[in-house]
């Protein structure tokens, strides 16, 4: 901007008014208003970029959670498999350092963070302060008349508010009472039963081992194994003449689940996608005494998983302790019925990850139910092992396995002086205490995915590794007892990949599902003799005194002599498809065919 | 008072069922193999040394008697503000939130129904002497000693109207929130009220990210609307505000006659100036009456109303205690069972439950017990509260001046330099009002 000019001023008339002179532009004084709102903006601006950064800072912080990282998990996942890998270890200790040093820089930028924000936000809110003070314009004092035109209804617009206030608040709290709803019982009889001081209806006395063992209580026989002592068993019949065959019932439900006797009283499980089922038969006449769809079941998944029409909803045969049935679907409903066919208890284990569907069944001891849930991807914690009280559904104990999927159902057993279960899933046998659930040893020896379950037998647990082999643990071992206590290892390509081994003491017999049949030493694992029955086969084979019983998926039953040489003693014939393994209680032979219960032995007449 | 040591295994427990999972992320758990490593043995720091704690009683009995001084002698705004100014570096940043009075009628009420807890005498004294204060002089701990008070102060910026219905409205939550406190303090549940206060984080720099966004929320909501949480929160300024109804002395704008000029009403940014009643002011109409009638009658149907719905609030309220909780999860567990991680907060506490469920169903289905008469008086509270401010919304105004709300005045001493009759009383030069320029000469003026 240029300076004004001067103009002379010359005597005489006046002069016509000229354009008036341009003032001299005026320099601005100081202000401080306007240096105050500047400081308390970039004060403000300051804060706010520190907010900002702590919270990207805290949300990405919380977002890589250092126990999620993929490569620890992946460590970890080795080490479950490699337990005494060193290297594996030391990796483990180097990643946990940086994420403890992660975690210390994170806590010591926070703090610094905050410092900035306090320091900031107080130096924006002190000149903030005073700017504001500085501007604030005071109002002109009312005059009389304007405070007499108070308006009248002021008192009546906060009583509505105050009760408006009030009722919201009540509306809250009566939302919350009613949406959050409790589990806790409301009379003292209820909490009575929660504390499993069951006053309903008493509980039976568990029986002993010696009616346990002339049951067939769950899959396999009284421990699972597969054998029974008995010597009365006719293990030939006519299908023609119906010689020896005691009764035939027909089966309303779809399952694959073995025959479970308890007195007379025989279970077999059923289910669709429509519904899920426990059938009872007459062991006497085969008479269906009641059939009981569990439904309704608490926690039970609306949406039921997808499962192969091989596998089905029933694969898991049932299980029994004399007082209670209990079943298991593959929706994961767990359900405890009387023998009268009512519901003791039921509820959910939740849908399991397994896309071939469930099928590892129920293992009884004492009165407690083993469930064997393996599911998802190896590594993972997806995998369960659960105890249940069975009086009451009440859960005794629950351990978390690091393994795959695995169709295989575990076994009770007494041995080393301890209850043991084992259970099988690749690679591992492990073994856990009865009592409380925690793990007693485990050997790596399984590879493919599992399906044929465990036996105890001549001392040793045996386990089958499909199409590769049969191996024996001795089970007095704690830890990882993958070379300390393996007794043998026998290759065996027809190593089978559905049916369980069964021993007897001296002699262990596998079945493919090509029908060859082998033998096995106990006590040194030396094959003996191995023979092609040439049958298709998916039941599990069975010991019935010195008799070695094959059941063919077509209906031909082998009775092979269960000893050091192959011997072929009968083979009968069912028109019928059989997958389920057949069970042995009072003399007879019960078998589960696609279409019908049969019962074989002694008919009516002869006994 | 919020650490009390004898209060440990109680906050522990909280911590492990309440926090566990959401601290579960700052922890490190031990190796998951034997590495040799000896864990060292957990150790808590010990508790404040008696005579610091003295020290604490004796800086707030102090920091009383000057707030009352400057309130009632010099009527200073400025000594206020630097009162508050101590007041939040030592209560606030100092001890860092952790000895102060707005947390202690549950200390007291968890200590008249638990005959093994015996209340510390300092917890005492903060928690009575604001109150014997407020009995005598009004909201003097409110004014210039309470730290969270002195921080909104602090932030307030450009203070703007809550209108009065809102204030009357809103008014209410602390009372409710003041009920909740005592109801979850003498079941034993926990100290809510020390919990979830906003500001403590802000004085230890560090703490849960929803309590410190609560307390950045209401700072930011303070430079506008003066002191929210004291105002819409804060239960010992309930109690505050009950005691100062009925104080012994109170503050007044000035000593002198009040021209009734409505300066001292725009100064306060609290809303506590209340208006006289217009002169002459007729007599109650009938419909005014009427409606006081029905309230009266109102006043028991709202608190049995109230105890009633209290009462059936009781299963839910229960499950903040830690034991109903550990009772509710075996519960929930037992019907729909949950298969949870190895060392989560659930897991362990069911493998303690398990130990010994039938003790923990019994300790929980007495405290469930307990919980319904709570709930109950805390529901009788609520509508007792509700049914007074009704009632009181109702009379008569007697005032003849403009005069600060003896409840809700925070003697903060902003309105008394407003007061023309004040500052010719102290000598002060008046404030003198420009008269508005129109806009033509305001033109002419450039």
């Amino acid at each position: 901007m240029s300076e004004p000019t001067v103009q002379p001023v010359a005597p005489g008339p006046p002069a016509p008014p000229a354009t008036p002179p341009t003032p001299p532009t005026p320099v601005r004084p100081p202000d401080p208003q306007r240096a105050l709102r500047a400081i308390a903006w970039i004060a403000g601006t300051f804060s706010a970029i520190v907010v900002v950064t702590m919270l990207y800072f805290h949300f990405t912080a919380a977002a890589n959670d250092p126990w999620k990282s993929p490569q620890l998990l992946a460590l970890r996942a080795r080490l479950a498999v490699e337990p005494k890998n060193e290297a594996v270890k030391e990796q483990i200790r180097q990643l946990d350092f940086q994420f403890r040093h992660q975690f210390r820089q994170r806590l010591a930028r926070d703090r610094f963070g905050a410092w900035l924000l306090a320091g900031g936000a107080a130096l924006a809110a002190l000149v903030a302060r005073k700017a504001a003070e500085s501007t604030r314009t005071v109002p002109l004092p009312q005059s009389e008349r304007e405070r007499l035109g108070l308006p009248k209804e002021r008192p009546t617009r906060a009583r509505w508010t105050v009760a408006a206030v009030g009722g919201v608040a009540a509306l809250v709290l009566v939302a919350t009472a009613l949406l959050l709803r409790t589990s806790l019982p409301a009379d003292a009889a209820g909490w009575r039963r929660l504390a499993g001081q069951v006053d309903a209806a008493p509980v039976a006395a568990l029986p002993g081992l010696a009616e346990v063992q002339a049951n067939s209580p769950r899959f396999r026989g009284w421990d699972g194994g597969g054998w029974t002592t008995g010597t009365n068993y006719a293990l030939v019949w006519d299908r023609k003449s119906g010689q020896g065959i005691a009764w035939q019932s027909a089966i309303p439900a779809p399952g694959h689940n073995s025959p479970v006797i308890w007195g007379d009283h025989l279970f077999i499980s059923g289910g669709t996608t429509a519904q899920r089922e426990v059938l009872c038969y007459s062991v006497k006449d085969g008479r269906l005494l009641w059939r009981r769809t569990v439904e309704k079941v608490a926690g039970s998944a609306a949406k039921l998983p997808e499962v192969p029409e091989g596998t089905g909803f029933a694969a898991c045969t049932t299980a029994t302790d004399g007082r209670h049935v209990y079943a298991i679907f593959a929706n994961g409903d767990l359900a405890a019925l009387n023998f009268d066919g009512t519901v003791a208890w039921a509820k959910s284990v939740g849908v399991m990850k397994n896309s071939f569907g469930h099928a590892s069944s129920l293992a009884i001891w004492q009165g407690t139910v083993i469930v064997q849930l393996d599911q998802g991807e190896s590594g993972s914690s997806d995998s369960k092992l659960l105890a249940f009280d069975g009086a009451n559904g009440r859960p005794v104990w629950q351990q978390t396995r690091t393994v795959p999927v695995s169709w295989a159902t575990p076994i009770v057993v007494e041995a080393a002086g301890k209850t043991q279960i084992i259970t099988l899933s690749q690679p591992w046998i492990i073994a856990y205490a009865f009592n409380d659930g925690h793990e007693l040893w485990r050997a790596e020896a399984l590879e493919s995915e599992i399906v044929p379950s465990p036996i105890f037998a001549g001392g040793l647990v045996l386990a089958i590794s499909p199409t590769s082999k049969l191996v024996a643990w001795r089970p007095d071992g704690a830890g990882d007892v993958t070379k300390s206590h393996l007794a043998w290892t026998a290759e065996d390509s027809n190593a089978p990949d559905v049916s369980s081994p069964v021993g007897n003491g001296e002699f262990a017999f596998t079945v493919s599902s090509g029908g060859m049949v082998s033998c096995v030493e106990l006590k040194s694992g030396t094959r003996l003799w191995q023979h092609d029955l040439e049958l298709s086969v998916q039941a599990s084979p069975a010991i019935v005194g010195d008799r070695l019983f094959v059941l063919g998926e077509a209906g031909a039953a082998v009775v092979l002599s269960a000893g050091r040489e192959f011997r072929e003693l009968a083979r009968s014939q069912l028109a019928d498809k059989f997958l389920a393994s057949p069970a042995f209680a009072q003399g007879r032979v019960f078998l589960r065919g696609e279409t019908n219960l049969y019962c074989l032995g002694p008919t009516g007449k002869d006994q | 008072m919020r650490r009390i040591s004898k209060f440990g295994w109680l906050g522990g427990l909280l911590l492990l069922l309440l926090g566990g999972v959401a601290r579960a992320q700052l922890l490190f758990p031990p190796p998951e193999f034997e590495s040799g490593y000896r864990m060292p043995v957990t150790t808590t720091p010990p508790g404040r040394a008696l005579w610091l704690q003295y020290l604490d009683v004796g800086v707030l009995a102090a920091c009383l008697a000057v707030a009352v001084w400057l309130i009632y002698r010099p009527r200073s705004r400025r000594g206020i503000f630097w009162l508050s100014l101590f007041s939040l570096a030592y209560f606030g940043f100092y001890r860092k939130g952790c000895i102060c009075p707005i947390g202690s009628p549950q200390n007291i009420a968890y200590g008249l129904l638990h005959p093994s807890y015996s209340v510390p005498v300092t917890v005492v004294a903060f928690f009575a002497l604001p109150l014997i204060v407020a009995l005598f002089f009004g909201r003097a701990f409110c004014a210039g000693v309470c730290p969270q008070g002195a921080l909104q102060d602090f932030f307030l910026i450009k203070p703007i109207k809550v209108p009065a219905f809102l204030e009357h409205g809103l008014g209410l939550i602390p009372y409710l929130f003041l009920g909740a406190g005592i109801a979850y303090a003498a079941t034993g549940t926990g100290f809510v009220i020390c919990r979830y206060d906003p500001f403590v984080p802000i004085f230890r720099l560090s703490g849960s990210f929803f309590l410190l966004a609560a307390g950045v929320s209401f700072l930011l909501i303070g430079m506008f609307v003066g002191r929210p949480y004291c105002r819409f929160l804060c239960p010992y300024g309930a109690l505050l505000k009950l005691g100062s109804l009925v104080s012994r002395w109170r503050v007044r704008v000035t000593p002198e006659t009040c021209t009734q000029c409505r300066l001292c009403e725009h100064s306060c940014p609290f809303g506590a100036l209340r208006e006289p009643a217009p002169p002459g002011a007729p007599a109650p109409i009938p419909g005014e009456r009427r409606t006081l009638g029905w309230l009266l009658v109102l006043l028991p149907v709202l608190i049995i109303a109230g105890a009633l719905a209290g009462r059936a609030l009781s299963p839910v309220a229960a499950r903040l205690h830690p034991t109903v909780a550990l009772a509710e999860l075996y519960a929930r567990q037992q019907q729909h069972p949950v298969v949870y991680g190895v060392m989560t907060p659930e897991a362990l506490a069911l493998a303690r439950m398990a130990e010994q469920p039938g003790t923990v169903l019994e300790a929980a289905a007495d405290l469930r017990g307990r919980f319904r008469l709570a709930t109950a008086i805390f529901g009788a509270w609520f509508g007792l509260v509700v049914g007074i401010k009704l009632i009181l919304l109702s009379l008569r105004v007697s005032r003849t001046d403009f005069e600060p709300d003896p409840g809700a005045c925070f003697a903060c001493a902003r309105c008394f330099s407003s007061c023309p009759s004040e500052r010719v009383r102290r000598g002060l030069p008046v404030v003198t009002v420009q008269p508005p320029v129109p806009a033509a000469a305001s033109a002419l003026a450039k």
